[in-house]
């Protein structure tokens, strides 16, 4: 009986850590948003850049974007809320709108389009799959190496 | 001279005898503080910030000392258990505190399974368990050099490009950990005049050492004691001594994984082929230097060491450019004490204990005439 108790208890302590590993797997997952404020071609109709936006992430002024600018930011989760205040032609009042986006797990780098999101085309319209290819020097650059010598550096 | 001055006399030689190597720090940490010219702010936060980096590391030294089996030099495995853990979490993308957490996680495996292959060898090698244990780590170095620039992204999944070599499997020499770099020593950080004090961090080792305290008072931490005061005693006690011995270590390996994650956490990039080569040397190194021996070491003995093995390392290289015009000779100054304590403390420990064989001798030898002049 004792024994058996011992095992039950054996199994739940390792459930626990394995829901753990689980959670932290799901909310761990970092992402880099990239916010753009360029003209967005949809179904032969084109959404043209603003003239200015401001982006907030976090209470902090991540931005300021001018027509054909982009920005990039990091987030920890599966959700991103920014603040964006747009002023769509020179000389208009800048308007204050709240972004929530879900983020697809399996994407790294993501791309938001403002003036896209601005006007309320489906998502896959607005948000692609940011995909950054290595430049040729990266490519070519590092191959293998082992240290043999002992590193001289700090601790 | 009286016996009272020659009492306090024995005192003070002894205390010399057994403080040797902290008081040579002190000493050198003494003249080279004012030479380099650091202030003491500066120096005050980077001892703080090596201490948050490697007092976990060093604690994992503990147990398998009080389990008798000396320095665990096998903490290496544990080091690249933690490694190979970040790798894949760096590849999974998952960053921050999650991460950290999550390749704790992971670790633990990788950590008790060679755990329990050191265990299993050093029970083989008893008595000559350091050189086995150190060994052990390059040989357990050529494994992880097979699976992690081999079998890594040709067997096993390895995604991103940013951390395989260009040629399509292996991994690079170098892999960013800029996303979770300092996360926990950020996290409820205070500063206080100029000084950055990592709350989280030093929490955390303020935990593992509660840890340790109570561990020593479990059942397993007495037996654990007991095999390490005398095998055969304990044996004789119905404690299953190589069992005990395998878990020491076990815990040991666990206990560096963990501290191997912290520190490269702290660092902020992982060096994937060296970064854990030298991880034993300088624990070791330190927890020496802060007073402790082969058969005997506590947790004071792990602060103390940090602070004053690391101040030396802080001070060293700038101290060597001062009085010599070239701050290498401060570089290979703080690596050639590093190897040079070890040697020193095992030297000591081998003349400690041939000088107790010794007394016990001469003990045994007054007996014997005294019981002969009786008779």
């Amino acid at each position: 009986m004792n024994n058996k108790r011992k095992w039950i208890f054996r199994g739940c302590t390792l459930l626990a850590i394995l829901l753990i590993a689980v959670l932290m797997f799901i909310v761990g997952r970092g992402h880099t948003v990239y916010i753009d404020n360029k003209t967005l071609e949809y179904n032969g109709e084109s959404y043209g850049a603003l003239q200015k936006s401001e982006v907030w992430v976090g209470g902090e002024r991540l931005s300021k974007l001018g027509k054909r600018d982009r920005t990039m930011t990091t987030v920890i989760g599966n959700s991103f809320e920014m603040k964006l205040i747009n002023t769509v032609n020179k000389g208009d009042e800048p308007t204050e709108t709240t972004v929530k986006i879900s983020l697809p797990y399996g994407w790294d780098g993501i791309l938001v389009n403002i003036p896209g999101y601005l006007a309320n085309l489906p998502q896959e319209a607005w948000m692609t799959e940011f995909i950054i290819e290595p430049t040729t020097e990266e490519a070519a650059g590092e191959e293998e190496a082992t240290e043999d010598e002992i590193p001289m550096g700090d601790f | 001279m009286s016996t009272k001055q020659q009492n306090a006399g024995k005192t003070a030689l002894n205390f010399l005898r057994n403080n040797t190597v902290p008081l040579m720090f002190i000493l050198i940490c003494a003249v080279c503080i004012p030479i380099s010219g650091f202030s003491p702010s500066y120096l005050l936060n980077e001892i703080i910030t090596r201490l948050g980096r490697n007092a976990f590391l060093i604690l994992s030294l503990l147990i398998p000392i009080m389990a008798g089996m000396g320095l665990n030099f096998g903490m290496t495995l544990g080091a690249m258990a933690g490694e190979m853990a970040l790798i894949f979490v760096s590849d999974w993308q998952i960053w921050g505190i999650p991460g950290v957490v999550l390749a704790m996680i992971i670790s633990v495996p990788f950590s008790v399974i060679l755990g329990l292959i050191c265990g299993k060898i050093l029970n083989m090698a008893k008595g000559r368990e350091m050189i086995t244990s150190y060994i052990i780590s390059f040989f357990i170095n050529g494994i992880y050099q097979l699976i992690v620039l081999y079998l890594m992204g040709s067997i096993i999944p390895i995604a991103h490009g940013s951390i395989k070599l260009p040629r399509g499997y292996g991994i690079r020499n170098t892999v960013s950990l800029l996303n979770m770099r300092q996360c926990i020593d950020n996290l409820l950080a205070i500063r206080i005049g100029g000084v950055k004090i990592p709350a989280l961090t030093l929490l955390i080792i303020a935990l593992m050492c509660l840890l340790i305290v109570w561990f020593r008072r479990t059942k397993l931490g007495q037996d654990m004691r007991a095999v390490g005061q005398d095998m055969q005693v304990a044996r004789d006690a119905g404690i299953n001594v190589e069992r005990t011995r395998i878990i020491s270590i076990v815990i040991s390996t666990v206990l560096a994984g963990f501290g191997m994650i912290l520190y490269l956490q702290n660092i902020g990039n992982l060096s994937t082929y060296s970064a854990h080569s030298q991880v034993g040397m300088f624990c070791i190194a330190a927890l020496l230097v802060g007073g402790a021996s082969v058969d005997r070491a506590s947790i004071g003995n792990v602060f103390l060491g940090v602070t004053l093995f690391h101040l030396m390392f802080i001070v060293a290289p700038q101290a060597g450019a001062k009085i010599t015009g070239d701050s290498m000779i401060g570089e290979y100054f703080r690596v050639f004490v590093s190897y040079g304590v070890i040697t020193l403390a095992l030297i000591m420990y081998e003349m400690k204990k041939r000088r107790q064989k010794a007394s016990i001798g001469e003990q045994l030898a007054l007996a014997q005439k005294e019981e002969e002049q009786h008779e």
